[in-house]
């Protein structure tokens, strides 16, 4: 029998909430003060709009929902997966408002994408916008990156025990340190030394391309917020091409490599473990097969003789799988060249590395490497087994932070994600062809979107079916949060209508 | 096992998208929603690079951003797309994504350009003739032009940020509503903490 929830569980739920999208309002500052500074006064009125939406929904959703009750693991799963839809609808305004895009459903598609670290992006002319309209785009990828549950966390949520239930639910479940609130300042920590040190670099490096300090500066800080948090958001329509340079390649990369990375090996590395690197199951996973799928790549490409030297080839074959694999979405060609030079080997490359995508716990997205990790080694001890005296027992450990022994459970629910994310990736990819889109073009796009990695091979555009954009947000939703969290949204939906 | 009637629901729920989707679902050409003043406009170019690589070719178009220079020489990027003349601040519709190309041109040429397109500007509309590169030889693989001449068509010119009256008064109301809202949530806490000491000392 299915549980009708209660209003006590009506009022948990709005009650955090409400505190969530507070802290999306507060986020907004930010591109507010950045507007003002530039004197876009179109642009920070946009703001003041949105910002005062935010908080009154979320001030007024909390004194309705008064009540001192904690959450429970399936209220921390709905609060997580339903306040990423508020802020969604609610983050939509600014882009609503500035008049790039086509309609509300694209603003929202925009905000959803920046949310999920996604990078596919609906908004039109692209080098005519605001600075403080930027500076929101990427915002919203850094901060949903880190997740802005964990925004939340840091600064709203004081010493609940149920604020666990709502990481655990955006997607997150390491515990870096006992408290759930210490572990979120320790991410937010490890993110802005990384955002200190990153800004530096490319804006040195930027400078000493021909850029004015000014541009350079604030290029410096938004690419670097797009490869951290694996989002791939650029301020011009170029993306990094538009650098035409190898040195901000290569610092780009070693950001978005590093964003890729769990948060625990971060702070195992940060705590002084720096072996955690070369022994994670992820990092050998992730090198594993980012090898053979540029190598793939790399063969193709010179096969067809695209690029004119081997450094050429390598250069451009690395950037797109390293970006694509760690799902940041940044490219140094244009969207149609992987249909017009790449062909069809090259982009099934790429969108392998895509579906795998990167760590878990970290700003990437895709079925992850410690799921391939686990999967590989489960079916290595299969083997094993199968060649070994009936009496002897096979075990198999792996390695992630400490040392795992290998069991059933760990690989029926690695195995369950896998499938779940390749279910979607299909759904996608069929839809896409049953609109009439060439079918590896739309494996592209679906797998782009549901890994939330934001490589586009021309397929995701405003004149795309407005269906395919539902669910391609829909696939970036579940992408992102892997899945349980959305699950427990719409089984307390189907709780409320058919519940007793 | 026999079907359910909830089960018969769904497969004709699916029918039905089924159906739509083939009567109404269409391809979406990925070309632009807007006409390049250039032959071969710069989607030509990524459409069927190597159809005019390493040939001579005239591109008109705003130079957007900057002009970076690097030595002797400097990069610009020039936007043919459909806000070449007039940009999204400055009313003139959406018409898809920006579309252009970099342009490798003598630093010479690159500081000839006075406005650069951005949020506040329409940038200069320039002509610049020279060689197609698909994957260039010079600049690892980028697709680019390298031109070696330049004749400025129109200049740019300011764009002015206009505040909208509608937007204001929105603010306002949103704003206020926001501030109502805050102190009755400050009360209502305050009336919660009063109840709590009440109920503890009888």
């Amino acid at each position: 029998m299915i549980v009708r929830p209660r209003r006590e569980d009506h009022l948990v739920i709005g009650k955090y909430t409400g505190k969530i999208i507070v802290g999306v309002g507060l986020l907004m500052l930010i591109p507010l003060a950045t507007s003002i500074a530039f004197a876009e006064w179109d642009t920070a009125v946009d703001f003041v709009i949105s910002i005062s939406a935010c908080l009154a929904f979320g001030m007024g959703t909390q004194l309705v929902c008064r009540t001192e009750r904690d959450l429970s693991w399936s209220h921390g799963f709905i609060v997580a997966s339903g306040s990423w839809i508020v802020a969604t609808i609610l983050g939509a305004l600014p882009h609503y408002l500035s008049g790039h895009e086509g309609s509300y459903l694209d603003a929202m598609f925009d905000v959803m994408s920046g949310y999920t670290t996604t990078g596919l992006y609906m908004l039109q002319d692209l080098d005519h916008a605001a600075m403080g309209l930027n500076m929101w785009r990427h915002l919203l990828t850094y901060a949903g990156g880190q997740g802005i549950v964990v925004i939340a966390l840091t600064f709203l949520f004081k010493g609940t025990s149920g604020a666990y239930k709502v990481y655990v639910g955006e997607g997150k479940d390491e515990r870096l340190l006992p408290n759930v609130v210490q572990t979120a300042r320790a991410i937010w920590l490890v993110s802005l030394t990384w955002l200190v040190l990153g800004t530096l670099a490319l804006f040195a490096t930027g400078a000493w391309l021909g850029q004015g300090p000014v541009r350079a500066f604030f290029h410096a800080m938004w690419v670097f917020m797009g490869a951290w948090s694996t989002g791939g958001f650029a301020p011009q329509s170029y993306n990094t091409m538009w650098f035409h340079s190898l040195l901000y390649e290569v610092i780009a990369a070693v950001i978005m490599i590093a964003g890729s990375f769990n948060f625990a090996l971060h702070w195992a590395v940060w705590t002084g473990k720096r072996r955690e690197i070369v022994r994670n199951v992820e990092t050998i996973s992730f090198a594993v097969t980012l090898t053979i799928t540029t190598l793939v790549a790399t063969f193709w490409l010179a096969k067809s003789g695209v690029y004119p030297d081997a450094m050429a080839l390598f250069r451009k074959a690395f950037y797109q799988l390293a970006s694509g694999h760690t799902t940041t979405g940044f490219a140094t060609i244009y969207s149609r060249a992987f249909v017009t030079q790449w062909g069809p080997v090259g982009m099934l490359a790429v969108t392998a590395a895509m579906a795998i995508g990167a760590s878990a716990c970290s700003t990437a997205g895709g079925i992850k490497g410690i799921r391939i990790g686990i999967i590989s080694k489960a079916i290595v001890q299969d083997i094993r087994r199968m060649i070994s005296p009936e009496s002897s027992v096979v075990r198999t450990k792996f390695h992630h932070v400490r040392d795992i022994w290998l069991d059933d459970g760990l690989v029926r629910t690695a195995m369950t994600v896998t499938v779940a994310y390749l279910s979607m990736y299909a759904f996608g990819a069929l839809l896409g062809t049953l609109f009439g889109y060439d079918f590896v073009q739309s494996a592209f796009e679906s797998v782009s979107a549901g890994s939330n990695t934001g490589l586009s091979c021309g397929v995701t555009s405003p004149f795309m079916p407005w269906l395919m954009k539902v669910v391609y947000i829909l696939q970036m939703w579940l992408g992102r949060l892997e899945f349980m969290s959305v699950f427990a949204l719409f089984g307390y939906g189907y709780a409320v209508v058919r519940g007793r | 096992m026999a079907l359910r009637r909830r089960h018969l629901g769904i497969v004709l729920v699916a029918l039905a998208i089924a159906v739509a989707l083939g009567l109404f679902g269409r391809t979406i050409s990925v070309a632009c929603a807007y006409v390049s003043p250039n032959t071969p406009s710069s989607t030509d170019l990524v459409e069927e690079p190597l159809r005019w690589d390493d040939r001579t070719v005239s591109f008109v178009g705003e130079v957007i951003g900057e002009a970076m220079v690097r030595g002797d020489m400097a990069w610009l990027h020039i936007n043919d797309d459909g806000y070449y003349l007039k940009n999204v601040e400055e009313g003139s519709g959406l018409h898809g994504y920006n579309a252009g190309m970099p342009v490798w041109l003598p630093a010479d040429l690159a500081r000839q350009v006075e406005v650069f397109g951005d949020y506040k500007h329409e940038g200069e509309v320039v002509e610049v003739r020279g060689t197609f590169n698909a994957a260039c030889a010079t600049h690892g693989g980028d697709m680019d032009i390298h031109a070696t001449e330049l004749v400025r068509v129109r200049p740019g010119h300011a764009v002015v940020d206009q505040v909208r009256p509608w937007k204001i008064a929105l603010a306002a109301g949103l704003a206020l509503l926001a501030l109502i809202l805050w102190w009755a949530q400050r009360v209502s806490g305050l009336t919660l903490e009063r109840g709590a000491v009440t109920r503890r000392t009888p």
